[in-house]
């Protein structure tokens, strides 16, 4: 197993990068709390990678990871990951315009209950950016993929301002677009995870450097924090938690890529290595900021906020964890 | 980034699995865990002659340290075939030795360090021809290892050694000692060290085993009562005797994870079926925890691939230091979740009444040795913290 980058992916890491280095600084994420339009101009950039959404794996990740680090509010994991991949899962000419980021678009699957998996109730919930995209498209428990025509959508509030969750009726006016066998929306499902999973890394890196950063600075006793021992054992836990889940992430991009008969159970290993690094580095890192990290005007409560809301989706940690045991344990 | 290795890696798996089928003794096949270790210790010699001979049939065919010239036990294999080689004697449970010090430590820095006599030990120490032990740990030098006191001496052509070592394993095996001595009382502590080879047959040496938590022994603590050393037997310059400490299977160092690794999933496995056995596969929080144990020792096991990349690439991995803690404290979660699983019965060590010897309490027991021996936890966040992220000392 070979985690080396190529030399595509590197610059891919690098440009994008450096383009959300610019174009998504905490004051946008601030913005787009009390006004989502506040994200359109960052969106501007994005779209044009929409491609990625049903392209290798490994790459999707790569970019997932410094959306995280930015807690870029921006419908790519919706429209890009979800809604493309179902559209190319169905062979659909709604596809062309939501891969050139001209359209965006949302998929209203999990139930209220929360699970990413067909079902037939009149409204769907966690649907991502249902209000802000162009598209919003529906799975009803036949497999039947439709576009609602008047998304009726309510706003589900979230501790994670950053990406705004909806209920959508879906027995509203829909036009048919074709049909998704359970097969294939599960592997929709899984890519999405893994996706989400390298955001969270990315998110879980970033409150990190943070605290790091700030163990180095900051002074008390006389000395920097981040030269006791009980700050630097901190620091050292979350550190390893967020490279085992980098790690895992990847093996799990891998095995989506290469078919790999392990691919079930190393999606659920990403997406729980990824929850466990995610919030450990939120609740470390507000821990070791001190007084700081409990204002509204630091920046870490964004990421903290993001931390949670991504761990809560697309399957909590615990949840994977009992699906793990579910394959392990078939038998039992 | 890939999940295969290529052709080449594939033929040498397959060499290796041929050798295996041909060569390996049933001893070897049997899977040791800490249990099996504890009840092995305190009757007689640690090294049975089975593993002997096996060490030996691995040195003559090549694949001993498949990265050494044959002449050293191996085939001149490249970095990701000694992957490969680890990562099969794990699957496998198939120890190659079961005495670590002479072919994973003291080869290494005789042919590193060692004058041309020195180096020409290193063939027999591999192939495990010759015992020997490492003379580091004292009782007040631990954790703080350059604050060692053993004192040597020299007058004359000679050396005479003063002192006490603790936690020496093998000791009472071993013909041959590597020992680290104070030489210069009066530097900082790290410049005043010096190595010398020690014979163990010297007068004025004696070994008491010593007996650890569960019973068992397979360390000794040896006192040094005026040993005289030929001066030829110092290792590297006189007081450079540090810098050695870092010497070991540098080629190896990048694989050492996967035997950890494999022992971890080896354990989930054993979890799962005493879930069953004890009638709780079905219990939702039984069912949980192992999920987490698993996603753990997974997600450790991509850490080390990764870390493997990174030193593939030339670039010093700190994975290790991270796999080290990581996997020793959740290998000791494991026991505990064993434990758990049996309920009133996780402390029951009576053959004829547990259905496993007390595999689980006992290997907890033996599990702190993983998390104190080479590092201990602590000494891991504290190196993690301070050579990878750069804080600063405390």
């Amino acid at each position: 197993m070979d985690f080396a980058l190529t030399e595509d992916q590197e610059l891919l890491r690098e440009s994008t990068r450096a383009l959300l280095a610019a174009e998504c600084p905490t004051t946008l994420v601030r913005a787009h709390i009390d006004d989502v339009a506040a994200a359109a101009p960052l969106w501007v950039h994005l779209r044009s990678f929409s491609e990625l959404g049903v392209g290798p794996t490994v790459d999707l990740c790569l970019f997932m990871e410094e959306l995280g680090f930015v807690c870029a509010p921006s419908p790519f994991l919706a429209s890009a990951v979800l809604a493309a991949a179902v559209l190319a899962a169905i062979g659909s000419d709604q596809l062309p315009s939501v891969l050139s980021g001209e359209q965006t678009a949302t998929l209203a699957l999990a139930g209220p209950e929360g699970s990413w998996v067909l079902n037939d109730g009149p409204f769907k919930s966690f649907v991502p950016d249902a209000a802000s995209v162009d598209i919003v498209l529906a799975v009803a428990s036949d497999g039947v993929v439709s576009r609602l025509e008047v998304p009726e959508v309510r706003r589900l509030e979230m501790i994670d301002p950053s990406r705004p969750l909806y209920d959508v009726r879906v027995d509203g006016v829909s036009t048919s677009l074709g049909v998704i066998s359970s097969d294939a929306l599960s592997r929709v499902v899984s890519r999405a995870t893994v996706a989400l999973a390298a955001e969270m890394v990315g998110t879980a890196r970033r409150l990190f450097a943070m605290s790091l950063d700030y163990a180095k600075d900051r002074v008390q006793f006389g000395v920097p924090i981040g030269s006791f021992q009980a700050i630097q054992h901190k620091l050292a836990d979350m550190s390893l938690d967020v490279e085992r889940a980098w790690s895992a992430v990847y093996y799990a991009a891998m095995t989506i890529d290469a078919d790999d008969p392990d691919r079930a159970r190393a999606v659920h290993v990403a997406k729980a290595a990824a929850g466990e690094a995610a919030k450990r580095a939120a609740k470390d890192g507000i821990q070791i900021h001190g007084g700081i990290g409990y204002t509204w005007e630091h920046d870490l409560h964004l990421f903290m906020r993001r931390a949670f809301g991504a761990e809560s989706l697309l399957g909590t940690t615990g949840w994977h964890h009992d699906r793990l045991a579910d394959l392990l344990m078939s038998d039992g | 980034m890939h999940l295969a290795w290529g052709e080449a890696e594939e033929t040498f798996r397959a060499d290796l699995l041929a050798f295996l089928d041909g060569h390996a003794p049933a001893e070897a096949r049997v899977r040791r865990d800490f249990a099996g270790n504890v009840r092995a210790g305190g009757d007689g010699s640690l090294i049975p002659q089975w593993a002997r001979d096996w060490q030996a049939t691995l040195f003559d065919h090549g694949w001993m340290i498949p990265g050494y010239p044959p002449e050293l036990g191996g085939r001149n294999a490249t970095p990701v075939q000694t992957l490969v080689y680890l990562e099969e004697m794990a699957n496998l449970g198939i120890p190659r030795s079961v005495h670590f010090p002479g072919y994973a430590i003291v080869a290494p820095t005789l042919l590193d360090f060692g004058t041309p006599a020195q180096q020409s030990l290193a063939p027999a120490a591999i192939r495990g021809d010759t015992v020997w032990c490492i003379g580091m740990s004292e009782p007040n030098a631990g954790s703080d290892l350059a604050g060692l006191s053993t004192r040597a001496v020299l007058d004359g052509d000679n050396f005479v050694i003063n002192g006490q070592k603790v936690w020496t394993s093998y000791a009472m095996d071993a013909q041959l000692c590597c020992c680290y001595v104070r030489t210069d009382p009066d530097a900082p502590k790290h410049k005043g060290i010096s190595m010398l080879i020690v014979d163990m047959s010297t007068p004025g040496i004696e070994v008491r085993p010593l007996h650890h938590l569960t019973g068992g022994a397979d360390f000794a603590e040896v006192f040094f009562t005026d040993v005289v050393v030929p001066r030829e037997n110092l290792v590297g310059e006189l007081h450079d005797g540090w810098r050695l400490t870092q010497g070991s299977l540098a080629h190896e160092r990048a694989g050492l994870w996967v035997e950890s690794v494999a022992r971890l999933e080896q354990s989930i496995a054993g979890l799962i079926e005493l879930a069953s056995i004890m009638g709780v596969a079905d219990d939702p929080v039984v069912r949980r925890r192992i999920g987490e144990a698993s996603q753990r020792a997974t997600s450790l096991r991509a850490l080390g691939y990764k870390g493997f990349t990174s030193f593939a690439q030339g670039s010093s991995a700190p994975e290790h230091s991270y796999l080290k803690l990581a996997s020793s404290e959740l290998g000791k979660a494991l026991f505990e979740l064993g434990m758990e699983i049996q309920g009133p019965y996780g402390t029951v060590i009576d053959e004829e009444r547990s259905p496993d010897a007390g595999r689980w309490v006992l290997g907890l027991f033996v599990s702190f040795a993983n998390t104190i021996a080479g590092g201990s936890s602590e000494i891991q966040r504290n190196i993690i913290a301070q050579r990878v992220l750069g804080l600063p000392r405390s």
